[in-house]
Order: structure tokens, then C-alpha cells, then sequence
């Protein structure tokens, strides 16, 4: 069955880079340029993988949707890729947190810009283990 | 002289008084007075003076508690001290406690007149300073903001999509064409690493991280530091070795950017390290500090290197200088020396290198 993936990132160039890649990989790849639509894409339809942005707009407002997503039952157990322009860059927004904040249980880090083959290892393993612990709770 | 350039003279003798307040007539300053420290205080608070002489023989309240108490509500206020008995001890001892300056009784209007101005000079400089860093903090802010979005994301976006193309056309390129392909990939590697050293150095709110500190236990930040290298020591067969003392007393500090600290030292050191080597972690606790040394037998730094690989965007031409991943020895150095602590570090090349994290306890 062909994976879904909603990418919510604010920069439109960036973003043709990822999906040509995903695209060209098999996935069905959807695409928001911000945070409001994304929500919205979110609430409405399915997707097995959220490719997420934190620096979008004035500031981190992709922390506004990691969250929302914690808070939420339905989404809390999709699996999420955080994409960064600079890892330390989330050391210095929350200083007291671990570097890799766990927005959710089940996110993990990447920094742009990705290499093709990392990118799809990293979305590859993410969605087999959502897979995986959704067959485990059956 | 700005006219808004407050005095306050605390003294309990009616003609000191009385004879500072006449000298200073007609000369545009506002001047206020008490004569006993409590109401002294009282009026800092009301007044807002940007000079207090106090006299140091008051019944009552004494100078030096008037003195310690002005410092605790303002330190940038300047003090002068008045001394009956022109003692230079009393004076220093002052000093000590923060004044700025000592005024020997009896004094000539021109001593008092000199020492006004010395003492407002010293206020000017230190209101400046203040705002210089202000001003310097809202720069650094702006410049990290500016190279984040205007350098570093269009470039990022540029190399994301020549990784897409690469992508997709590898098949129908020849070995030629792809060679370009990999020239630019690297290239605008290279420019992106060294924005990203740039946004290392200046994003580090030194400021910031000082106001959070507290005591924490220095395997905290090593463990932790430790655990994130583990699997990037293992890929290349590293075994990291570590000897860390029990009783061990804590340290004042952050434990997130010291981990950071740790993280950088240990990626160069697995970094530059061949296979199979192995990298001693020790702590030990020398007099009043605590040492943290990180050792590897991996490629070294030259000489020529080395009194350079702090420096915020220096590139060496050997082996280690170039950091490995995380916050690069510059911001390394930085947040250990906002912890009142020292980095030195020895090597020479093919035998390997020592770090070694020296802070306060």
C-alpha cells in the first residue's frame, strides 16, 4: 500500500528538493507551507509520516504543531521526522532539555539539507516501527 | 554638565553638609542629603542619585552597612567615601566594599568639586557599558537571524535540490558529468559548514546561560554526553575508557551545554581516532577544581595548529582543528569560560590528543 506523508515547511524551494526524492521513492507525498494548514491537513485526512519544519515564520512555530501533536490521542502515535537548519539550534531555544526534545514519542532529527539516502532510510525505519508497535497493541 | 546628574550625601555632621552644598551651588547638579543612613537609603531608592558620598563614622547605621546595602540595590550607582580620619585604611577597606572613591575630611571645594567630576566620569562610563552591551546583544541577535535566513537556507535549499537532481539523473550520467555534480555538492558543503560555524559562535547566549545555573554533579553532563557518542564510538570499534573518581565534589553550573561541551570534545576525539584505538575519559578533583581530560591516540594537531583551534572560524591544515559535530571548539571554549572554568589542550601529531575541561568547585 502506498505510504502518505504530509510535509508542513515554509520554504517552497526546500521543499522540491524533499518530494522529488519521496516522490521518486514510491511515496504519496502532500505538502503544506504552514503551521495553520498543516493542523488542517492533520485533523482531516491519514498519513503514515509527518516530515515536520521547526524554523518557520517569526520563530519555531513548527513547536506549535510538535506539540499540539503530543496533546492530541489520534495523532500522538504518528511518527514524525523534525527537519532543522542547525541541530544546536533546538540546544539553544530550550536550554534544560535534551538536544533531541522528543516533540513526540516517536519523532526523530534530521538536518537540512538531508542526503536521498539517509532521508529515506530515516523515513523507511519510522514508519515500520509505527507499524510494528501498532501490530503489537493488536 | 546633564542637568539630571543626582547627588546624595549621606553624613551625619550638619556642616559637611552644609559646605558640599554650597560648593556645589549654581553648578546644575540635583543634590539631596540625609544625615543618618537609614533615611540615606531611603531617599537612594526615591532619589535614583548617580553619585552617594557617605560618610563612614555615622551612629546608627554604619557607612560600610550603608555602603553594602547601596551596592545590593544598584551596583551600577558610584559611591564615594567620606573619612573623618584620613586613614588609608578605612579607605581601602571601603574600596574593598565597592566605593568608587574617598574623600579625606577636611577637603578643599576644589578637592570636593575634582572628585564630583572623577565620580560622574566613572557613572558616564558604566551607563555606557551597560547600554554598549545592550546594543551588542540585539546585534549579535539580528546577525545570527540575518545569516540563518538570508545565507544558510537558500544555500540549504540550493544543495537539497542538487541532491534531488543527483538523485534522480545518476543512471544517465557519465562518470564525467557526475564528477561535476560532486565538485558543487562539495563546495557548497564547504560554505554551508562554514555559515554553520559562524551561527555557532554568535548564537551562544553566554548571558542567558549563566542566569540558569545551579549545582549539578559532573557525571550528569558526562554521562549524558557519553551516552549520545556511544554509538558513533562503536561503528568504528572505539572503546572509550573511563575512569571517573566517586565523592567527586558538584559544580556550579549548566548541564545541557556542558554535555554539549563534552559531546564536541568526544566527536573529534572518535573522529580523528583510527579503529580499534581507544579514548580515556577521566575526572579527578585538584584542589579547588574539578578536570575533566579526554584522550586519544588519533592523528594529532600540529604545532602551528594548535594555539589556533579555539578560534571561531579558523580552518586548519591538519588533521583535528576542524571541529566534528556539535557546538565547534570555539563556542566550547566560550561556555566553559562562562562557567569560570578553563580548556587546555596538548598533542602532537600522529601521537594523539588531550583536552582537558578545568572548572571551579
Amino acid at each position: 500500500m502506498t505510504k502518505r506523508l504530509l510535509m508542513i515547511d515554509d520554504d517552497p524551494d526546500f521543499v522540491a528538493g524533499i518530494k522529488s526524492i519521496l516522490d521518486a521513492a514510491g511515496f504519496e507525498v502532500e505538502v503544506t507551507y504552514n503551521p495553520k494548514d498543516g493542523l488542517n491537513a492533520l485533523q482531516t485526512k491519514q498519513y503514515d509520516l509527518l516530515l515536520l519544519d521547526i524554523m518557520m515564520g517569526r520563530g519555531a512555530e513548527g513547536i506549535m504543531i510538535a506539540r499540539k501533536l503530543r496533546k492530541d490521542a489520534k495523532l500522538r502515535e504518528m511518527p514524525v521526522l523534525i527537519l532543522t537548519g542547525m541541530r544546536e539550534q533546538i540546544a539553544f531555544l530550550f536550554p534544560g532539555e535534551p538536544v533531541h526534545p522528543r516533540f513526540v514519542d516517536v519523532d526523530e532529527l534530521v538536518e537540512k539539507p538531508v542526503e536521498p539516502k539517509l532521508l529515506l532510510e530515516k523515513v523507511n525505519a519510522l514508519i515500520q516501527a509505527a507499524e510494528a508497535r501498532k501490530a503489537g497493541k493488536k | 554638565m546633564d542637568s539630571a546628574s543626582r547627588i546624595l550625601i549621606i553624613d551625619d555632621e550638619e556642616v559637611v553638609i552644609d559646605s558640599c552644598t554650597q560648593i556645589l551651588r549654581g553648578s546644575g547638579y540635583q543634590l539631596a542629603t540625609a544625615t543618618d543612613g537609614t533615611s540615606g537609603l531611603k531617599l537612594v531608592q526615591e532619589f535614583n542619585p548617580d553619585l552617594v558620598f557617605v560618610d563612614l563614622k555615622m551612629p546608627g547605621l554604619s557607612g560600610f552597612e550603608v555602603l553594602e546595602k547601596i551596592h545590593e540595590m544598584d551596583a551600577t550607582i558610584v559611591t564615594i567615601v567620606i573619612t573623618g580620619f584620613a586613614t588609608v585604611g578605612s579607605a581601602v577597606d571601603a574600596m574593598k566594599k565597592g566605593a568608587y572613591d574617598f574623600l579625606p575630611k577636611p577637603f578643599t571645594p576644589d578637592e570636593f568639586r575634582m572628585i564630583t567630576r572623577r565620580g560622574f566620569e566613572r557613572r558616564k562610563l558604566v551607563l555606557e557599558t551597560i547600554a554598549l552591551r545592550r546594543e551588542k546583544e540585539l546585534l549579535r541577535e539580528q546577525f545570527a537571524s540575518i545569516v540563518s535566513h538570508e545565507l544558510k537556507a537558500p544555500l540549504g535549499a540550493v544543495q537539497q535540490n542538487l541532491f534531488a537532481l543527483e538523485f534522480e539523473l545518476s543512471p544517465a550520467l557519465n562518470e564525467e558529468q557526475k564528477g561535476k555534480l560532486e565538485r558543487i555538492k562539495v563546495r557548497i558543503d564547504e560554505l554551508l559548514k562554514l555559515i554553520n560555524s559562524w551561527l555557532r559562535v554568535i548564537s551562544v547566549d553566554i548571558n542567558k546561560l549563566k542566569e540558569g545555573f545551579k549545582q549539578i554533579p559532573i557525571t550528569a553532563p558526562l554521562s549524558s554526553a557519553l551516552e549520545s557518542m556511544a554509538p558513533y564510538a562503536a561503528r568504528k570499534n572505539i572503546e572509550i575508557v573511563t575512569t571517573i573518581s566517586d565523592g567527586l565534589r558538584p559544580v556550579t553550573g549548566d548541564s545541557l551545554s556542558l554535555a554539549e561541551v563534552f559531546v564536541n570534545i568526544l566527536s573529534n576525539a572518535i573522529k580523528y581516532s583510527p579503529d580499534n584505538t581507544k579514548v580515556f575519559v577521566k575526572t579527578e578533583e585538584k584542589g579547588n577544581y574539578l578536570l575533566v581530560t579526554i584522550q586519544d591516540s588519533g592523528v594529532g594537531i600540529s604545532k602551528e595548529d594548535l594555539p589556533h583551534i579555539f578560534e571561531g572560524f579558523y580552518r586548519g591544515k591538519s588533521g583535528q582543528a576542524m571541529s566534528g559535530h556539535g557546538i565547534g571548539l570555539a563556542v566550547t571554549r566560550q561556555i566553559v569560560e562562562a562557567h569560570n572554568g578553563s580548556i587546555a589542550v596538548e598533542s602532537e601529531l600522529g601521537k594523539g590528543t588531550t583536552f582537558a575541561v578545568s572548572l571551579p568547585v
